[in-house]
């Protein structure tokens, strides 16, 4: 029953994919109502798959020699994603019936969506290496069309070939990873590997050799520190995408990665630490950029690394289930938060908040929902995002030490502070300019309820989702605690209280610099170096120029000179003789 | 019944080729744009070889032996053979398909089909014979007829240029194997690859030196660094369907004389592997570093079968260097045959859409990438088809490019060598660099404002061209899917390749 | 007697590929083509005498004879198409084929 559940659960939304590919550019009715109900379907099964959590291990056939077996694991770690991939996707494709109303080629944006959700409950489900690659080049391929979707705009087009190139560049971490799980242990069952790293039967050199190789892979996916660059030029994206693919799954899938194999590479020296700075640079820089970006969609983007880099942080401090309830809470206020903008990009046709404000009056609704989500974020009680976020950091002041905690308080500012920068110049202030307003469709409405009532709601499930993963993932030896239980903790810590009164400073230091916010505080040069990426884009663009040069370098010796050719063939046979010679 | 078996799947398109020739001769159409309707032979010719070639195929799949003796002479269907009739029947038909309409216009066609029937005789033959002279006279059969495909526009300059130079170069590498065969001949005074490694292990000097020579010779042919050079320019110049042949399965099937040459060295030389694997990392950088800036399309798919060459290269390097790495010779013929249908389909969708904007009106310029822009929006198919084809070249799943290069690099993982792990990197970060050409087709591709060349291209379909695109198509989408599909034919041949280097 | 042989093989092989690297006219590569050829067979023979088995390595010999005449003829045939449309034989003016 699982089993088949799960093969539908995957293949499901790609029959979608073909189906809807196969429409004509006429039908655009039926190409909305058929996504939808795909979509909505898909969804419906993956709730059903929600009962069947459990350490159930599912093998259906052998691929071949080097493949491992098409193999599906049933514990709440994949499954749990799975439900947010397919629900958010539900809701973005729903939400786009609005969003995309009249807009050409539908057919390739839906078939596109449909195939990613396919293939990102394979990524979760899948207990074969091999196949986890294969889903997550896949997950790949489909950001990368839908980021250029728009692709006659030369920017669209870029930044997907970014996001491509990136994260196949970490998926080499991927690809060497499993390749040494499958050389290592004779196989690519990922519980086969846990357990054999576990019990000290793999080489520590291979071990930290694979490991880092895939922290290398998830900070590419999950835009992390030296990898973030990709995501905010991501947001060329139709905005329903950006809502799905970089802020609520696929981005995710990195940390899902970390949590997998985090129990393998505990032993692996200096592993945890790793991931738990590569969370904390993130963060930091990440929200300075937020800060001082004017592109509505960039600065959620910009939140969205920075919040990943919280997920990272908690899997470097050791909890899988802190690092899990915040990918939860947000995928469902940033979905939130993305869907809004895209409403209010969508009504009043720009993404640069300097051309907006006072938007709240024109669009309650909207500006509603949106306040929801950022209050979520900024970690304003008691929304989802604030549960998850002390989780978060209870297990880093309890996993690590006190200078890590106090950065990660830091953090909790700054958060504040981009968020309610945010929310003014778009919702409240001055009008800055006459902007036209559009009414909001009713679906966009819709969604935006149903993630707003998700925002204020979802950390009700904790105790399930706690009992979930520690019933279903023994591997991970994780601690049930009841709902009851956890919040009886965080109400009692003091250090709660700390985190809110950070919530608060950052909130005040922002009203009293609110014409021009950082000036007063912070130095000229953080600005400088904050818009220009901290230099990494510049680091992006010399290698790009170094691989170009060396193709023309390269073109330069195809002389198309017949005697060069036939030299080439003698120089062959002589370096072919000296090796043989050697060898030999 | 098996000896005639073997006969009759040489024999067939053998048959077919003289017969299409010469009926075709006969019952030329007066229009100049009709096709020669004695195609329809050569198509009958085709399906009618894989009759022989399925039973021969259940034969070996079952265990048996099919083999054939004349004179001399003696020719075995093993697995190598089995999944080289396979590759070269199934492309064959795309190509021939795909001529159809495409060729045309062009003067006496039945020339073409003629030669490219021979080519595949050949291609078959090579695959089955059993001694190193054998070898190297289907190998000549092979390359004298793709000498005149590669040179059919025989009015042009550019087509002609690419010709001598191919010409010229696959002439020089023979030299080389005529020279390794004498070597070897004048040492044990055998020419059966069976009979020669017994007798050689106290020359080894020289055996070295025939092995170079081989390598060399075969080399040429498989495009390997620095002998890659003809390459883009045979490739580029051909017919569609030529280029489909050369790209897809010509330079293989010199992979695979080379490797049956090489066999009968084993016992000299053990550092046939090394070559191999260094071979194969320059043949991926080169090949993608030229494809990363071309402006022409068939030129970037040219450079990129040098890329792809590198990884059976390096696959074959792993098979032969480390006794672990059984699972890359199952990758390496995987990725031949997978090869063949993605680069068969590249070639062919855009010789479809070369035919449609530019060759239906008589211009015979080379397609350039800017041209691509906004092809879906006037043949939204032959967009599909190539973007599939390029994805899969750049190695992303669901396409079955990603399947066999996996498994090649599985197999050099389990050798536990920390050098195996660095060229599987390595490999990895060549195919990255691969989509920073291949992505960009597709974004073209997709674009909604059409280039000025795709809105005068010719409105019309055909549908022989869309049969054949689609038949590797399928092959392309299924394999990346259900990998088990041809596993029976991968795995017999690489049971025979590591049967032949024991 | 067998020294003269190898000399003679390598000789033509020399002068062969020397040819091939220097030469620019369509005419002389083919040339350049038999020479080499040639130097292939009589290593062909050389071996046969070697081992003392002609018998093979004449047969081989005429294949190669065969072979060789072939691509000699589509070379010229070639060469010639190529003076006739480009009025020259010089292989470097008509290489328009880079990069």
């Amino acid at each position: 029953m699982t089993a088949i559940l799960i093969v539908l659960i995957i293949l499901f939304p790609w029959l979608g994919a073909v189906l809807i590919w196969l429409m004509k550019n006429a039908q655009e009715k039926l190409t909305h109502t058929l996504a939808m109900g795909f979509s909505v379907l898909s969804a419906v099964l993956s709730l059903v798959l929600l009962t069947r959590i459990g350490q159930e291990q599912i093998t259906v056939l052998s691929l071949g020699p080097g493949l491992g077996e098409l193999s599906f694991s049933a514990d709440g770690l994949g499954i749990v994603l799975t439900s947010i991939a397919n629900s958010i996707g539900c809701l973005a494709v729903i939400f786009s019936k609005d969003y995309m109303n009249g807009e050409k080629d539908l057919q390739r944006y839906y078939s596109m969506i449909l195939f990613f959700i396919g293939a990102m409950s394979g990524l979760v489900l899948t207990s074969n290496a091999m196949l986890i690659f294969f889903f997550w080049e896949i997950t790949a391929l489909c950001s990368y069309q839908l980021i250029s979707f728009y692709n006659d705009d030369p920017k669209a087009v870029r930044g997907g070939l970014k996001a491509l190139f990136i994260t196949q560049f970490g998926g080499i971490g991927l690809l060497l990873g499993s390749l040494l799980i499958l050389s290592q242990t004779g196989s690519l069952n990922i519980q086969q590997f846990i357990a054999a790293a576990q019990a000290g039967k793999i080489s520590s050199s291979v071990l930290a050799v694979a490991g880092f190789g895939l922290i290398a892979a998830a900070a590419a996916k999950s835009s992390q520190f030296p990898f973030f660059t990709w995501l905010p030029d991501a947001m060329e994206a139709p905005t329903p995408v950006s809502a799905l693919i970089h802020a609520a799954t696929m981005v995710n899938a990195g940390v899902y990665l970390l949590c997998r194999f985090a129990p393998a590479f505990q032993s692996v020296p200096g592993w945890n630490t790793t991931v738990l700075w590569v969370g904390i640079i993130t963060i930091l820089l990440s929200s300075f950029m937020a800060i001082y970006a004017n592109d509505l969609k960039r600065v959620l983007a910009y939140s969205t690394v920075s919040q990943l880099g919280f997920l990272f942080a908690a899997v470097g401090a050791g909890s899988v289930t802190a690092s899990q309830f915040h990918l939860l809470s947000h995928a469902i206020f940033k979905a939130l938060l993305f869907l809004c903008a895209g409403a209010v990009i969508h009504s009043v046709g720009t993404r640069d908040m300097r051309l907006m404000g006072n938007l709240y009056k024109k669009m309650k609704p909207v500006g509603f929902c949106f306040i929801i989500g950022a209050c979520s974020l900024a970690g304003i009680p008691i929304l989802n995002g604030f549960w998850s976020k002390e989780l978060i950091l209870e297990s880093i002041h309890s996993g690590t030490s006190l200078p890590v905690y106090i950065l990660m308080l830091f953090a909790v500012i700054l958060t504040a502070i981009y968020t309610l920068r945010c929310v003014w110049m778009v919702f409240f202030g001055k009008e800055k300019s006459k902007l036209h307003v559009h009414e909001t469709g009713r679906y966009m409405k819709y969604t935006l309820y149903i993630l707003a009532a998700g925002t204020v709601l979802s950390w009700l499930s904790f105790g399930g989702f706690s009992s979930a993963f520690s019933k279903s993932l023994p591997l991970h030896e994780i601690e049930a605690e009841s709902l009851g239980e956890f919040l009886t903790t965080i109400v009692k810590d003091p250090l709660t209280y700390l985190a809110i009164l950070m919530v608060i400073v950052g909130f005040v230091l922002w009203f009293f610099h609110k014409p021009a916010p950082s000036k007063a505080i912070l130095p000229k040069v953080l600005e400088t170096s904050a818009v220009n990426s901290f230099g990494f884009e510049i680091i992006n663009q010399k290698i790009v120029d170094k691989i170009q040069n060396l193709s023309e370098f390269s073109r330069g010796l195809q002389s198309g000179i017949l005697n060069w050719n036939i030299f080439g063939v003698l120089t062959g046979l002589v370096l072919i003789l000296i090796i043989l010679g050697i060898g030999g | 019944m098996q000896n005639n078996l073997l006969l009759w799947l040489l024999f067939t398109p053998m048959i077919s080729s003289v017969l299409v020739y010469v009926v075709g001769r006969f019952f030329a159409p007066h229009d100049d744009e009709k096709p020669n309707k004695t195609v329809w032979l050569c198509v009958a010719g085709i399906i009618a070889t894989f009759i022989p070639f399925i039973l021969a195929s259940i034969n070996i799949l079952n265990g048996k032996t099919v083999s054939t003796t004349i004179g001399d002479v003696t020719l075995v269907f093993d697995g190598i053979s089995m999944l080289v009739s396979l590759t070269v029947l199934l492309l064959g038909l795309a190509v021939i398909l795909f001529s159809i309409d495409y060729m045309a216009a062009e003067h006496s066609e039945e020339k073409f089909y003629g030669l490219l029937m021979i080519l595949i005789t050949s291609i078959i033959g090579l695959s089955t014979s059993t001694d190193l002279f054998n070898i190297y006279i289907w190998f000549e059969l092979m390359a004298v007829s793709t000498y005149s495909l590669v040179a059919f526009y025989r009015n042009r300059a550019t087509s002609l240029e690419a010709g001598i130079k191919y010409l010229t170069q696959s002439a020089a590498g023979s030299i080389f194997i005529i020279l390794s065969i004498a070597m070897i001949f004048g040492t044990t005074g055998k020419i059966s690859m069976h009979e020669i490694p017994a007798l050689i292990a106290s020359s080894k000097r020289i055996m070295i030196a025939a092995g170079a020579c081989f390598i060399t010779g075969y080399g040429i042919k498989c495009a390997f660094v620095p002998m890659h050079f003809w390459l883009p320019d045979a490739h580029s110049q051909a017919p569609s369907g030529v280029s489909a042949m050369l790209s897809g399965i010509v330079i293989e099937t010199g992979l695979v004389a080379l490797l049956r040459s090489l066999s009968a060295l084993k016992p000299a030389a053990a550092s046939f592997g090394m070559i191999f694997l260094i071979i194969g990392a320059l043949n991926m950088l080169i090949g993608n570093l030229g494809a990363l800036r071309q402006s022409e399309v068939k030129r970037m798919f040219a450079f990129s079968s040098i890329s792809h060459m590198g990884y059976i290269a390096l696959g074959i390097g792993f098979v032969l260097t480390f006794p672990e790495s059984t699972a890359s010779a199952n990758g390496v013929f995987f990725h031949v045959f997978n090869h063949a249908m993605m680069k068969g389909l590249a070639f062919l969708a855009a010789g479809a859409i070369v035919f449609n904007l530019k060759q239906a009106k008589g211009d015979h310029s080379p397609l350039l990438v800017t041209e691509l822009d906004g092809v879906s929006q006037k043949y939204p198919w032959f967009a599909l088809l190539l973007s599939v084809a390029v994805l899969a070249l750049g190695g992303l799943p669901p396409l079955s490019g990603f399947i066999s290069k996996w498994q090649i690099f599985a197999g050099g993982a389990l050798s536990k060598n920390p050098w195996a792990l660095v060229l599987i990197v390595f490999a990895g970060i060549n195919s990255v660099l691969s989509l920073g050409y291949y992505a960009p087709l597709v974004n073209r591709m997709y674009r909604h404002q059409p280039s000025q060349t795709v809105l005068s291209g010719v409105p019309k379909y055909s549908k022989t061209m869309l049969l054949s695109l689609v038949l590797l198509g399928i092959f392309v989408v299924l394999l990346g899917l259900v990998p088990m599909l041809v596993s029976n034919f991968t795995g017999s041949a690489s049971a025979t390749l590591l049967n032949m280097f024991q | 007697m067998s020294y003269i042989i190898v000399v003679c093989i390598l000789g033509l092989l020399g002068i062969g590929f020397y040819c091939l690297l220097i030469t620019r006219n369509l005419l002389k590569l083919v040339v350049a083509l038999q020479v080499l050829v040639k130097g292939a067979m009589l290593a062909v023979l050389f071996a046969g005498c070697l081992v003392d088995n002609m018998e093979v390595a004449q047969s081989m010999a005429l294949t190669i004879i065969v072979a060789d005449t072939i691509v000699a003829v589509i070379g010229l045939a070639m060469a010639i198409q190529v003076r006739q449309i480009t009025n020259t034989s010089n292989i470097r003016s008509i290489s328009t084929l880079r990069k």
